[in-house]
């Protein structure tokens, strides 16, 4: 537990200490929640449009600030494979359990500081707008969405395993766009309805912003919240299982 | 019990054999050199005894572990110099330091302890706080050294340890290498003959993987017929290129 802690620790400082993290993962939600919000303002009332208002545009951000959290633990994991660091590292106690947890650690840590500032942002909007946003659903959007925090850390240390470094972003930038337009961020896909709701249904990004936004609204049905968490959660466990035996895989490779 | 036994090792890779059944003892508390032109297969050896690289063929016992069936029981006592420098390089030599030593199981004041021993040791007092990214090279490869020796390993491998070091560094390093001897043991890969002949109590000398010469140093020169380690390699490393072309 001990080497685990180490490099998650080690993690923890070279994440910090790159600027691009404060850019994308800390400053982005809150720019992208003032902005929507000023876009919302501007959408005349008649046009229905319910997914920019505050309640529903806090769950989505903060949904989609987790792909920018797969893109750096992407990043970092492809980056430690390019050098000489990582393999030095094989050559001492450290295990793969040590590794890919002081990967996976650092990166909730990460997911709960963008969180947080998420939601303050959105308590603060949804006081001006004078918005039905509840504290206690802010903290529960935060806590619910961990299954989907761990649903995109296991997709970018997949990607930081299976490419390598000038690959790895690419292959996350596809599932930024596709999380963020199937997710349902930037419209409503149970007003649409149609094939798009069909395709959103069966990507798991669709129910990852279904369960923060039920939470953040205190919502908690069977439909709305239940049946989302539970498919959210399933897929976060296989895709977090894949990447760790990927990852392994690799290691064993590498000392080949 | 011997620090190192090797019996007919083999690395062979796709296209090439980068050890060719080696056989090789080391004693403990030895300093032993292993020398030959790029290329020989001096790194492969190390990568294979520190369980970095699984051999294709043959045996491998350190410190009385075999690296292929208790890596575990290796990798916990021995440290690594690798060729490239490898450092975290967003953290700084202290952060380094303290990582390297937690990974070992030190911790609280005996991590301090070690920490600033190594500080001392490398004299990395000035740079203590720099990241490593923005070290130059050779402070570097310093980092990287003491990284290999904070675990306090029972045997130490160093992979061309001086290399881009000035005059003056490399005699430090010299005298911090010196210090240790007798204490743990050691294996060395260097291209600086004077380097070699200076510290090793033993040398080797590789050529297309396998070894050609090992001895002392009066031993290899007796080998060869010739005075001084750099003639004395000219003369067993060359002939064996040629007899190869
Ligand atoms: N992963 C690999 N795949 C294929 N060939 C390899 C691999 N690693 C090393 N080799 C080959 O094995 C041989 C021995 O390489 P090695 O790195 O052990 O040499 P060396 O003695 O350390 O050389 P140098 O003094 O340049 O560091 C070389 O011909 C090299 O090209
Ligand atoms: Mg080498």
């Amino acid at each position: 537990m001990h080497r685990l802690l180490a490099f998650t620790e080690r993690n923890r400082k070279e994440i910090l200490r790159d600027p691009l993290s404060y850019i994308f993962c800390l400053g982005f939600p809150l720019v992208m929640l003032i902005i929507m919000t000023l876009v919302d303002q501007s959408i005349p009332k008649e046009a229905g449009m319910t997914v920019f208002h505050i309640e529903n545009l806090a769950g989505g951000i903060l949904v989609f600030a987790q792909t920018f959290i797969m893109l750096f633990t992407a990043i970092t994991v492809a980056k430690d494979r390019s050098g000489s660091f990582l393999i030095r590292m094989y050559a001492t106690p450290m295990t793969s359990r040590d590794f890919i947890g002081g990967y996976i650690l650092p990166m909730l840590l990460l997911y709960l500081i963008q969180a947080l500032i998420t939601v303050i942002t959105a308590f603060i909007i949804a006081l001006i707008t004078k918005a039905d946003l509840k504290i206690s659903g802010l903290i529960l959007g935060i806590v619910l969405g961990l299954p989907s925090a761990v649903l995109f850390i296991g997709f970018g240390l997949l990607a930081g395993t299976l490419f390598n470094e000038k690959a790895a972003p690419g292959m996350c930038s596809i599932l930024i766009s596709l999380g963020s337009f199937l997710g349902c961020i930037w419209f409503d896909a149970d007003a649409t309805g149609g094939v798009m709701l069909k395709i959103c249904r069966c990507l798991p990004f669709y129910y990852c912003t279904k369960t923060v936004r039920a939470a953040m609204q205190l919502q908690f049905t069977g439909n709305a919240f239940w049946k989302p968490l539970a498919i959210v959660s399933i897929c976060a466990v296989v895709i977090l299982t894949l990447a760790i035996l990927a990852f392994r895989r690799r290691m064993r490779a590498d000392l080949a | 019990m011997k620090a190192i036994e090797i019996k007919g090792l083999t690395k062979r890779y796709k296209t090439k054999v980068a050890v060719d059944h080696m056989d090789l003892t080391v004693e403990e508390g030895e300093l032993f050199s292993l020398l030959g032109v790029n290329g020989a297969g001096k790194t492969t050896t190390i990568r294979m005894l520190s369980c970095l690289s699984e051999p294709t063929e043959g045996e491998a016992h350190v410190l009385g572990f075999d690296v292929r069936t208790q890596p575990n029981e290796v990798k916990a006592r021995i440290g690594i110099s690798p060729q490239d420098t490898a450092v975290a390089d967003n953290l700084t030599v202290r952060e380094n330091l303290e990582f390297m030593a937690a990974v070992y199981g030190k911790h609280g004041t005996q991590a301090k302890e070690k920490v600033e021993e190594m500080i001392r040791i490398f004299r990395m007092e000035e740079v203590a706080h720099t990241r490593a990214k923005t070290l130059s090279g050779g402070w570097k490869r310093k980092l990287s050294i003491a990284m290999a020796l904070i675990g306090a390993p029972k045997l130490l491998f160093l992979d061309e340890p001086t290399l881009g070091l000035d005059v003056l560094a490399r005699r430090e390093l010299w005298q911090a290498i010196e210090a240790m001897k007798g204490k743990i043991t050691i294996v060395l890969t260097t291209h600086y003959m004077e380097e070699a002949e200076q510290l090793s109590d033993r040398i080797a000398i590789l050529i297309d993987g396998r070894i050609c010469a090992v001895g002392t140093l009066a031993e290899i020169e007796a080998i060869s017929g010739q005075k001084g380690l750099e003639n004395a390699f000219v003369e067993i490393a060359g002939k064996g290129r040629t007899i190869d072309a």
